[in-house]
């Protein structure tokens, strides 16, 4: 193991320390939190050797840049962008190797999709609230970056020419973010039951997502229907991807960081297989809802985990071949 | 009411990872108390595949993961777990703290002091000698571990602000209904503010930010602002050990 330092050239809009959440405190009143793209997040630690779990790097919109003082190995997944290293183009969804003193680059394109997850092979020093380097706003805890980053990993390099083929091709489960509207997968809860053809209504119709957006939910302009009854709803928890129709005509999706919910009925439950491409809507992005039973939902959420795990055979495979045992696949 | 028993909850799937719980019942007091007993339980037994839970008022949201677990099997466990259920239930995993919590109350730190007074028909001194005199029990970590107490006692529920603060301070002692909270973050609260303790409710930069959990015992010992001042208050620890 040796340090290594990453001076931070630029940043993003929002760029911030992140991992996949934290476990087992929302009975004690912190939300999870975490990525709010958890396939994208893990996949780039899988890339560079990484449990699915470590901090990486989230970054929303702008230009993120550092420079290694050490060579380095980085993967960069999350919506589509544009990736260089030393102003050379190299792969997303890839491992990439960065050379001492050369810059790696990521560039967003905010109209393809919101976030970008950058990992590094090694454990990247950064403080933690209960267990878990994902900011939580509301608890002061924001996780921006600093100008330099100290990186502890065990990576002594690979000999391979940037003039050469590409080293590595792993199976990496790309997410897709399509040009057109986004379909998002929704189980329908109780609430739906309480509102007479919203079921169809949501299911026939598009949304788009408002400026007004943010981690605790996205806000989505488009036509829905209140319940008739003035029944008290009290306060109680919600699931991550919840669909809230609150006294205004919105629609609200819960997010990672949601809190208590009280007053509004939830019609439905965004599937979770659903919830890594809703992390990556940003504003403008025109999503449409499609019903489906849980049996469906899970299945999919099983491939999903399908995909993962052959990836971090893949990977373990390759990097096994080429001497380096990526030390993190083995804690 | 102790020792009133329930049959059954009712168990609504919500999404394809999580349930919803409910206890049955006409009386609110009964399903709250009933709900925070489950959750005690459901805690000390929890099944495999179940993530984490939330509490809300009359519910709990069991969290679990679809591919280690089913959504029946976390039911059954549900049910198992909810037959003859007490409305009180000793199940401590960990013995029961207590606290005195400092608490200046005057009109700045309590600026609802005075509306609520009003409400109850008592003067101001009153309202603070009836907190005072109250023996509150954490029955839930709120929003940011905010600590959220049950046993205020008075002549009826207080109640909620009609428009909420935007920005109350950290440390802000705040009631409605039967309940008392402290804000352990700025925010914003539609609960009616009445104090402030000087003490430090929630450090992030501790390992273990909080020094409380559910079922510990806290009581508020009004002081001056020069006495508050004189304690030099930092994070808050418990006063003893109870028995």
């Amino acid at each position: 193991m040796r340090t290594v330092g990453l001076d931070i050239i630029h940043t993003g809009w929002v760029t911030t320390f992140q991992d996949l959440g934290r476990h087992d405190t929302e009975r004690r009143g912190v939300p999870t939190g975490g990525a709010a793209d958890q396939h994208s997040a893990a996949v780039a630690n899988i890339l560079v050797g990484n449990p699915r779990g470590a901090t990486l790097i989230e970054n929303l919109g702008g230009e993120l840049a550092f420079v290694p003082d050490a060579e380095v190995l980085v993967a960069v997944t999350g919506a589509p962008c544009r990736v260089t290293v030393g102003g050379a183009n190299v792969d997303s969804w890839s491992p990439v190797l960065v050379p001492a003193g050369q810059e790696i680059r990521v560039r967003a394109d905010m109209g393809l999709g919101a976030r970008n997850y950058l990992a590094v092979n090694g454990v990247l020093a950064t403080e933690t609230l209960l267990g878990s380097a994902a900011p939580d706003q509301r608890m002061g805890f924001t996780q921006g970056l600093g100008a330099r980053v100290l990186l502890e990993s065990g990576f002594r390099g690979f000999r391979h020419s940037h003039f050469a083929p590409p080293l590595f091709r792993l199976p990496a489960p790309v997410l897709c973010c399509p040009d057109g509207p986004w379909v998002i997968d929704v189980v329908e809860s109780y609430g739906a039951r309480s509102i007479p053809g919203v079921r169809e209504l949501i299911a026939e119709s598009s949304y788009v997502v408002t400026p007004r957006s943010n981690h605790v939910g996205l806000r989505l302009d488009g036509p829905v229907l209140h319940p008739d009854t003035d029944v008290e709803i009290v306060s109680h928890g919600v699931p991550i991807g919840a669909l809230q129709i609150p006294h205004a005509d919105e629609l609200i999706v819960l997010g990672r960081y949601r809190s208590l919910t009280a007053g509004y009925p939830i019609v439905g439950v965004t599937s979770r297989a659903s919830l890594p491409l809703l992390g990556q809507a940003g504003p403008g992005r025109e999503l449409r809802f499609r019903w489906v039973d849980r049996e469906t939902s899970v299945r999919r959420s099983a491939e999903q985990e399908r995909e993962l795990r052959a990836l971090e055979r893949a990977t373990s495979k390759a990097f096994g071949a080429l001497g380096f045992a990526g030390h993190l696949i083995h804690p | 009411m102790a020792a009133a028993q329930f049959a059954a909850v009712t168990v609504e799937p919500f999404g394809d990872s999580a349930v919803m719980v409910t206890v049955p019942h006409p009386d609110p007091v009964i399903r709250r108390t009933a709900i925070v007993a489950f959750r005690e339980r459901f805690l000390a037994h929890r099944p495999p595949g179940v993530l984490d839970v939330v509490s809300g008022l009359e519910s709990l949201l069991v969290e679990f993961d679809p591919l280690e677990t089913a959504l029946p099997h976390v039911e059954y466990a549900v049910r198992l777990l909810a037959e003859r259920l007490p409305v009180q239930e000793r199940l401590r995993t960990r013995t029961a703290l207590r606290f005195a919590v400092p608490v200046v109350f005057d009109e700045e730190t309590g600026p609802d002091l005075a509306s609520v007074a009003e409400e109850l028909g008592v003067a101001p001194a009153e309202v603070v000698e009836a907190i005072a005199e109250s023996t509150f029990t954490i029955s839930l970590l709120g929003a940011a571990m905010a600590p959220m107490m049950d046993g205020l006692r008075v002549p009826r529920p207080v109640r909620r602000r009609a428009e909420p603060r935007t920005d109350v301070a950290p440390g802000a002692l705040m009631i409605a209904g039967t309940n008392a909270i402290i804000q352990p973050f700025p925010g914003p609260t539609g609960w009616r503010v009445v104090g402030r303790t000087p003490h430090t409710i929630v450090d992030i930069s501790r390992p273990e930010p909080v020094s409380f959990g559910t079922g510990d015992v806290v009581r508020f010992v009004p002081v001056t602002r020069d006495e508050a001042a004189a304690l030099d208050a930092g994070f808050l620890l418990p006063a003893e050990v109870s028995a």
